[in-house]
């Protein structure tokens, strides 16, 4: 059985946590939790081939890419970036710390997760911008932590491609 | 060279026929000759040999290391033997070799010794002064060990509960062993946060380096933790480990790492590889400090305590022995003084180590030394002190009484109810005399002596005889009859005792001498003889006449003359009075 640690990133309150309990759990909650330093979960992924262990390490939430705890990050076989879809700055701290953490960690495989994808009103990221983003090579996902729309994708897409590399 | 080499060979032995020959022969070999000789000169040349085995050496021993041990072994002796002439010779490059090295290990050992020594003297001072701490010291003093061990064996009671191996890179769990009923979470996870904690700590406090968090502390558990340059150890132990346990689980580490070291570095997520260092952690899991057995092992030993103990024990069980006897033979003392006649107790007790006795005694008493005779006590450890007096109990009053009146053989005295009475036989004199004294006792209110027989009775009457008789005097029948009847009742009186009657034969101043010697001797014998006849059925009588020219008083008168012409007796009884 392989295991793998996988690292949420984001800006604060874009629901890298609630993310986590969904997928994890099954669990969402309104209630607002800030995570202190880092929160560690588990969740098996059966693939096609073959099962992983995930060891999710839900980091805090940081403002700017200079807060994010380096140390937390050694070790990662991958990371989801998560931002908040109805806050187009949480994309643009998005970008600038992944950047961070490849110079940190080397290129690893990850994703964006583009989160709260059931606020569509208030969304504010526009498909331009996405088509962008997958035109690097990333990988894009919109998820709901709220009603767990792409959730689980997203966490199995990780998952294979690391299985893959 | 070769050539001509070959040919001036050929020459000597065959001057003309052996030169076509040697021609013949460096046409066909002319190469290979020079080769064979370069061959030759390679083979046999010493200085050849070393060129071309320092060529190859370093090669050669890279090989035949990766291929066995043999080198190894066969070189260590030359190397151990080169190394010690090295070190004798000079030791300064071997100092100057291993100095970088020495600092550290010493440090690292000075730091370990340390940090054992304040942890137990920490817990010295903690468990000196508590209830506990008083219950060992009387348990050290018991089992015959320090203070320091017995709270070593206690406080370092201790087990490994679970140790995890943890990929230091990822955080990810390795291996997880844990004792057999410990409840155990999700290890992953547990594995996970404490590499988290590890990093938040060292983040958040800015530690420098190497240093790392390597102890938590929740309540009675502890988890100690050992980083490698790959993995790291954490112990989750339940108590008071000693410092050796540290040092356990660094050895374990480091044998991880020699073991596994290439599983770690390449390590991408399958911890299955690790499997195999299950029983590596597992000997961490079962060290553990077995206080019952070293306990038990103290059992067989006799320790001094113990020794003395017994000791003490058994001289106060002999003394209480000995001083439950004597106790029981002073009561048994005490009480024969209260018993006895003339002794009045007022006080008994112990002073000073030594028994004491108080109160009154009668001088006529028995003598306490006597009493206390027979009791086993020494008369050392007694002090006695007593006030004499007089005790009235009729064998007191007796006793005084027979010591005052000094009565005679014959008399037997007794009293009763204060009224003592003497019986038998005693002169008139010594009568007069005890009426007299008896008086004066204390204890005596009267004396009788109906039943003592005065011997006034015989001693007093007097035979009389007329002028120039030895006959008496007629008209004195009923005098002799009752001088008989009186020495009859003497003779009752007596029993069987020999008795003497004296008779002495008196006469007055008239007549001559030699008359008067014949006439008391005559005299004396006429009364003998009337009272031999009468008292003939007494064999225990002795009469004894004899005269006397003494007078029995100064005549002044015919009356005094009258009286002296008479016979006088005198008993003695058992040839005493």
């Amino acid at each position: 059985m392989l295991q793998k640690k996988i690292c949420m990133l984001g800006t604060f309150a874009v629901g890298k946590t609630s993310l986590v309990r969904r997928f994890v759990d099954s669990i969402y909650s309104d209630k607002y939790h800030t995570t202190v330093g880092v929160k560690i979960d588990k969740k098996l992924v059966k693939l096609d081939s073959t099962e992983l262990t995930l060891m999710l390490w839900d980091l805090e939430g940081t403002q700017t890419e200079n807060d994010l705890r380096k140390s937390y990050l050694r070790g990662a076989a991958g990371y989801l970036l998560v931002i908040d879809g109805t806050r187009q700055d949480t994309l643009y701290q998005a970008l600038a710390l992944q950047t961070r953490v490849e110079q940190t960690i080397g290129a690893v495989p990850f994703l964006l997760l583009m989160n709260k994808s059931d606020l569509t009103s208030e969304w504010s990221i526009s498909e331009r911008e996405t088509a962008a983003l997958q035109d690097k090579g990333w990988g894009v996902i919109k998820t709901s932590a709220k009603t767990g729309f792409g959730v689980d994708d997203a966490f199995h897409s990780l998952a294979q491609k690391l299985a893959e590399a | 060279m070769a050539d001509s080499q070959g040919a001036a060979r050929a020459a000597p032995a065959t001057a003309n026929d052996d030169d076509s020959v040697a021609e013949l022969r460096s046409l066909l070999l002319g190469e290979a000759e020079k080769q064979l000789a370069e061959v030759h000169e390679r083979l046999f040349d010493p200085q050849m040999q070393v060129k071309e085995v320092s060529r190859v050496l370093p090669d050669a021993i890279s090989v035949r290391s990766r291929q066995d041990d043999d080198l190894t072994t066969a070189l260590s002796p030359t190397v151990s033997a080169a190394l010690e002439r090295s070190v004798r010779k000079n030791p300064q490059p071997l100092v100057d070799a291993i100095f970088p090295i020495m600092g550290p290990a010493i440090r690292k050992a000075i730091a370990s010794a340390l940090s054992g020594m304040i942890q137990s003297f920490n817990q010295t001072l903690n468990y000196s002064m508590s209830a506990r701490g008083l219950r060992w010291r009387w348990e050290a003093l018991r089992t015959g060990r320090s203070f320091a061990e017995v709270v070593l064996l206690h406080t370092l009671l201790y087990r490994v509960e679970q140790i995890f191996l943890i990929h230091k890179e990822t955080g990810l769990l390795l291996r997880h062993v844990a004792a057999g009923e410990v409840a155990v979470q999700d290890t992953d996870m547990v594995s996970g946060m404490l590499t988290a904690i590890q990093d938040f700590v060292h983040d958040s406090f800015q530690a420098s380096g190497d240093n790392q968090l390597d102890t938590l502390r929740v309540g009675d558990l502890t988890v100690w933790i050992e980083r490698g340059p790959q993995a790291i150890l954490a112990a989750v132990i339940r108590g008071n480990a000693p410092q050796q346990l540290r040092e356990l689980l660094q050895e374990i580490l480091e044998r991880i790492h020699l073991q596994f070291g290439t599983a770690l570095v390449e390590f991408a997520g399958d911890a299955a590889t690790f499997a195999a260092a299950d029983p590596l952690l597992e000997e961490g899991l079962e060290s553990r400090y077995d206080a019952k057995q070293q306990l038990r092992k103290s059992t067989g030993r006799l320790s001094p305590f113990t020794i003395v103990t017994s000791i003490i024990l058994l001289a106060l069980l002999t003394w209480g022995l000995f001083w439950m006897r004597d106790r029981r033979r002073w009561n048994a003392y005490v009480e024969r003084l209260r018993n006895e006649p003339g002794f009045v107790v007022t006080d008994s007790g112990t002073r000073g180590g030594k028994y004491f006795v108080s109160g009154l005694r009668d001088p006529l008493s028995r003598d306490p030394a006597a009493l206390l005779e027979g009791t086993g006590l020494s008369a050392d450890s007694v002090t006695e002190q007593w006030q004499s007096f007089q005790a009235l109990s009729s064998q007191f009053v007796l006793a005084r009484a027979e010591k005052s009146l000094a009565p005679p053989s014959g008399v037997k005295l007794s009293v009763t109810d204060g009224v003592i009475e003497a019986q038998g036989f005693a002169s008139h004199a010594w009568i007069i005399e005890a009426r007299r004294i008896a008086r004066f006792l204390p204890g005596i209110s009267q004396m009788r002596a109906d039943n003592l027989f005065d011997l006034e009775r015989i001693e007093d009457p007097l035979l009389l005889f007329d002028l120039d008789q030895v006959t008496l005097r007629s008209g004195q029948d009923d005098k002799l009859n009752r001088l008989v009847d009186d020495l009859n009742h003497l003779r009752e009186i007596v029993g069987g005792e020999p008795i003497k009657l004296e008779i002495t034969g008196h006469t007055d101043g008239s007549g001559t001498e030699m008359r008067n010697n014949t006439l008391s001797q005559g005299r004396s014998d006429t009364v003998a003889a009337t009272l031999r006849s009468r008292l003939s059925a007494w064999p225990t009588l002795t009469i004894v006449p004899m005269g006397t020219k003494d007078k029995l008083r100064a005549e002044t008168s015919e009356d005094d003359r009258a009286t002296n012409r008479s016979v006088t007796m005198k008993v003695i009884v058992n040839n005493n009075r």
